[in-house]
């Protein structure tokens, strides 16, 4: 399968550079910064509808349905089902740019590996995260599976933190 | 018109600087404050029209993040990616083709995060003014403002008290972002230059702010409110692209404007309305809207504003709310002037109120305002 579109013919262009230098801001309230150091501490952290008392993970300010705000936070558990998940192709040097980069040669995946993403579930939320599922074969996954989170061992209160979720062994 | 569209409902941010609010709480604000400002709820709402624009945003079809905020869930929407005031003129035509009876129109910007001017660069041919670098929207209004002074000797004196009237009225608006109640010509004359004559107190703001307007057809408004603000007539015109217009006149603006007299049978403007918000980015511009709205000879509009015939005291009244000059959160900036002309029809322009039957609302968009829209508001 061709990941990479063939060279395209240019009919005419144009030299010239135009530097714009410009940058933009996201103005955040404390959504991100409070999920990013509930996950320092291994809490997982949704916000609560007081209209229809959905739990939404990550947090968001504003519950679309009931049009109010959502201001506050609760923990949710980190174990939860999958509710779907997507396998990749098997990855090959050569084949994908992922952020400008090639996945395989910069050693984030295998030659030949398939990633599975999930989204899961979490117990005691109303909405589903997006994941990587690690510790499991492709074949081994499946839709109401139970999962947990795979925690970084240093945390530091970033995204990152909150590395994957693995099959839950009882 | 066939059936006509009244404003219900509408509120705006105190607009400033740097906001401290995500754009979606912004966002949200406004349009909850319009529907309770209408007395109605979101599910009564049919439509909602959103504007802003993508590079302004920061991302692209940046309605899909805002939607929740505005309360499109699950509701028809769409948007304008230019002023507020055309969301308001696409939300008018939704509601006159019969198929939805109340409309939500919220625009927004926040300045603060992008340097705006460098983001009217993009708007420019990629060809030719790109490669060239000279123009931005700043140095092509400088080019518009000496183009029109040197036609009709204009001097920077009479482009300075457009700026000195307005940025005083912003002091008596709650809701403005830059206000000068002491403000004299010479400080606007010997604030920073940026492109010759284009200073820092003869050009807009960059200002955070959203804006929100509920309409309605007759039969609801009606249901609605005891004091519905009817739209009795509008224009909408797109001029030519920078190279080949006549930069000296606003031929765009004129033309909606006598599309929107015609629709409101106002054959004398001067006489027949009593009030004007216009959206004059750069000071020099409102000198021009007021020959453009027919309410002066070309090149007379220095007249207008030595003689103080536009001021909050004057015969006609131009921007008591303190216009372009005294906020512009861009894409929410025409349709702020929607809702000041609505509030002077209202009687709820409270420091600023003039005595009001019919008002005159303009909004605009692209360099030089190359794009305009005009709405005759009324109270029968």
């Amino acid at each position: 399968m061709p990941y990479i579109k063939e060279e395209r013919k240019e009919t005419i262009s144009v030299e010239g550079d135009w530097d714009i230098g410009g940058s933009t801001t996201w103005k955040d309230s404390t959504l991100l910064q409070g999920y990013a150091q509930g996950l320092k501490e291994k809490r997982i952290i949704g916000s609560l509808c007081p209209g229809c008392g959905k739990v939404i993970v990550p947090p968001r300010n504003i519950c679309g349905r009931c049009h109010r705000k959502m201001d506050e936070k609760v923990v949710v558990s980190d174990i939860g089902t999958v509710t779907c998940f997507v396998i990749s192709a098997p990855f090959a040097k050569g084949k994908m740019q992922v952020l400008g980069m090639d996945p395989v040669e910069t050693g984030l995946v295998g030659e030949g590996e398939r990633v599975i993403s999930v989204y899961v579930k979490l117990d005691g939320a109303d909405s589903n995260i997006d994941t990587e599922l690690i510790g499991a074969k492709p074949e081994e996954v499946y839709v109401g599976m139970r999962v947990k989170a795979v925690w970084a061992k240093e945390r530091q209160g970033k995204l990152s933190d909150l590395e994957a979720v693995e099959p839950l062994r009882d | 018109m066939a059936g006509r569209v009244a404003i219900v409902g509408y509120a705006q941010s105190h607009h400033q600087h740097d906001i401290q609010m995500t754009r979606e709480d912004m966002v949200f604000e406004v349009a909850k404050g319009a529907l309770r400002n209408a007395g109605i709820s979101r599910e009564d709402v049919d439509t909602v029209i959103t504007a802003s624009t993508d590079f302004l945003d920061g991302r692209t079809i940046s309605n899909l993040y805002t939607s929740m905020a505005v309360g499109a869930y699950l509701k028809d929407e769409s948007k304008v990616e230019e002023d507020g005031a055309f969301a308001a003129y696409y939300a008018l035509m939704r509601i006159l083709s019969g198929v939805h009876d109340i409309a939500l129109v919220e625009a927004h910007t926040q300045g603060s995060v992008v340097n705006p001017h460098l983001v009217s660069s993009y708007t420019l041919d990629p060809l030719f003014e790109r490669q060239y670098g000279f123009l931005n929207d700043i140095s092509a209004a400088a080019l518009q403002a000496r183009m029109y002074m040197n036609k009709y000797g204009v001097s920077e004196e009479q482009v300075a008290m457009v700026a000195v009237k307005n940025l005083m009225n912003a002091a008596d608006n709650l809701n403005a972002h830059r206000k000068m109640p002491d403000v004299t010509v010479e400080e606007v004359l010997n604030s920073k230059l940026y492109y010759d004559p284009i200073r820092e107190l003869t050009m807009s703001p960059v200002s955070d702010g959203a804006c929100a307007i509920v309409l309605a057809s007759e039969e609801k408004a009606k249901e609605i409110t005891d004091i519905p603000v009817w739209i009795e007539g509008v224009g909408s015109c797109q001029d030519g692209y920078l190279r080949d217009r006549s930069l000296y006149k606003l031929d765009s603006l004129q033309k909606a404007a006598q599309d929107a007299y015609g629709m409101a049978g106002v054959s004398n403007p001067f006489a027949q309305i009593d009030v004007f918000e216009v959206s004059e980015k750069y000071a020099h511009e409102e000198l021009m809207i007021y020959e453009a709205l027919g309410l002066c000879r070309e090149g007379k509009g220095k007249t207008l504003i030595e003689k103080g015939m536009t001021g909050k005291d004057g015969e006609i009244p131009v921007n008591p709310s303190g216009g372009a000059l005294g906020a512009d959160p861009i894409c929410a900036t025409g349709l702020i002037r929607v809702v000041e002309a609505a509030k002077q029809i209202r009687g709820e322009a409270n420091g600023y109120q003039i005595p009001a039957y019919r008002a005159l609302a303009h909004g605009q968009f692209g360099i030089c305002a190359q794009k305009n829209v005009v709405f005759i508001l009324g109270s029968e």
